[in-house]
């Protein structure tokens, strides 16, 4: 087993993952009169935009000489950026990202992009995840339920929306039950790094360490996990180099981790919202589909998409010089009432079922039908154990916040102890 | 391009060189479509699925690899809502 020693300290130290949860997200409740707004001024704005907090657009911007930078806001105008992959460039998550995550497929433009994704793009299709879903994912939703269904009330957030995806990270990797709780700390404190720059940093090359002893565990016995596959992919004679893996693995951590407890606990917030449409899914569990794109467009936990312009252009009518850093407000692009009827409300019924909550073009998000498994066993798991949940009278409403990650802070809900 | 509507199959079309095996299609009409074993969606049986999810299907492609067409008319993918 990789690292012994401080595998025993940290599975002896007490220790609540919860607490080192950081605010990286920001605290804005509603952003969305704002993006309405701004929306409406013009999608396509140039130079730096005060959003109140979170990911100020060129807000002290350390270059004089760079162009002034363009955040957009129409749903037409984000989805031909993202389509015009040659002219808005993914090179600019180098500069931050790639220092944290190493070179990932985030940062990279065709063709070495298409290489690399191909490599890893077989584990995450949908029929290559079904054999997680009832061994793996299941299991791990039932465990956490079984820890407070006794209790009849829970914060589902704390106890649920918080915990499954590093878990289910965890076992896809085929990792230790051991190793779980650093782990999830190394997790965390990668995915907070906005927040501590040093942590993080620490955290990514601990994690590096770490993986690169599970590697060479996994390609002398190799097993049914994430890594065994990437170490074997193979696309016409082409492989990942160790480096590749151990980015990618890391990626996982905000992309596969963050992501899937903010979608999964705003998708629940919606529901416990609105009665009828939580009543539908409960008893007719084939919504499942629609109810979660409904809620990646509604509330998107990724709200930004940056690319960088590699040749002068033009969108929506407003000139864009080379080098201009672009700024995608999906969360803005997904209610634009040119696309939608009524774009505020949370409606799984709506029959616009396009969104961009998963980005779009070449570099879509490679793990929506991961983040689609995880959230409808989860959610089928809590309707199946807990019967028909509802908001706790007692408690306080809970509410969505952040501005560049968004989700609910608390879900505090009762049901019929069983 | 005209809209959708009920009448004769839509036939559909899937441009190889664009698509980059999302999987998306399938998520939305998995009666209709599937991936190859090299990645590529493919078109399993075109009248399997109801023409708004085969629209959704199309609609939803991140490439826009997808396009369906009656009687060798192009169809639009828009719906609003």
């Amino acid at each position: 087993m990789p690292g012994v020693e401080t595998a025993a300290d940290a599975a002896a130290m007490p220790f609540d993952p919860y607490e080192l949860k950081d605010m990286v997200g920001g605290t804005i409740r509603d952003p969305y009169p704002l993006f309405h707004e701004l929306r409406q001024q013009s999608p396509v704005h140039t130079g730096p935009i005060d959003l109140g907090e979170g990911p100020d657009i060129g807000e002290g911007h350390p270059d004089p000489s760079k162009p002034p930078p363009v955040t957009v806001f129409g749903f037409d105008e984000v989805v031909q950026v993202l389509r015009d992959n040659e002219t808005f460039s993914s090179v600019v998550y180098e500069d931050v990202m790639g220092i944290v995550m190493g070179r990932t497929i985030l940062q990279m433009d065709e063709p070495e992009h298409k290489k690399v994704r191909d490599l890893v793009a077989s584990s995450f299709r949908s029929k290559m995840l079904a054999r997680w879903e009832e061994e793996l994912v299941a299991v791990v939703v039932n465990d956490l339920v079984d820890s407070f269904i006794e209790q009849g009330r829970t914060d589902l957030v704390r106890s649920v929306t918080f915990n499954f995806p590093v878990q289910v990270i965890a076992r896809i990797l085929g990792l230790p039950r051991d190793d779980y709780p650093r782990f999830q700390r190394w997790a965390l404190e990668l995915t907070s790094v906005a927040a501590n720059w040093e942590r993080g940093v620490a955290a990514s090359a601990a994690l590096r360490d770490y993986f690169a002893d599970v590697m060479e565990e996994r390609r002398a016995k190799p097993g049914d996990d994430l890594i065994s596959d990437l170490v074997r992919a193979e696309v016409d004679g082409e492989h990942l180099t160790d480096e590749d893996i151990y980015s990618f693995l890391r990626l996982l951590l905000p992309a596969g981790v963050e992501t899937t407890y903010r979608a999964s606990g705003s998708l629940l917030f919606a529901l416990l919202n609105d009665r009828p449409q939580l009543d539908a899914l409960y008893a007719d569990r084939s919504l499942f589909p629609q109810a979660f794109e409904e809620v990646i467009r509604w509330e998107p936990p990724v709200t930004v998409i940056l690319r960088r312009v590699a040749r002068d252009t033009e969108l929506a009518g407003v000139a864009i010089d080379e080098g201009a850093d672009v700024a995608l407000m999906i969360g803005s692009a997904n209610r634009d009432e040119r696309k939608y009827t009524e774009p505020d409300r949370y409606d799984m019924f709506r029959s616009q079922r396009q969104h961009v909550g998963f980005g779009f073009g070449v570099h879509v998000c490679l793990g929506m039908h991961l983040a689609r498994m995880e959230s409808r066993i989860a959610i089928n798991t809590l309707f199946d154990r807990l019967g028909p949940f509802t908001l706790d009278p007692e408690a306080d409403p809970p509410h969505i916040e952040g501005m560049a990650f968004r989700s609910p802070l608390s879900l505090p809900v009762v049901f019929a102890a069983r | 391009m005209a809209e959708m509507s009920e009448g004769d199959p839509v036939e559909i079309k899937i441009d190889w060189d664009l698509c980059m095996g999302s999987g998306n299609c399938m998520f939305w009409a998995p009666d209709t479509f599937d991936l190859s074993e090299d990645g590529h969606a493919v078109v399993t049986d075109p009248t399997a699925s109801t023409d708004e999810k085969i629209r959704i299907a199309a609609q939803g492609c991140p490439v826009g690899a997808i396009s369906l067409w009656r009687n060798g008319t192009q169809l639009s993918l828009e719906q609003g809502g």
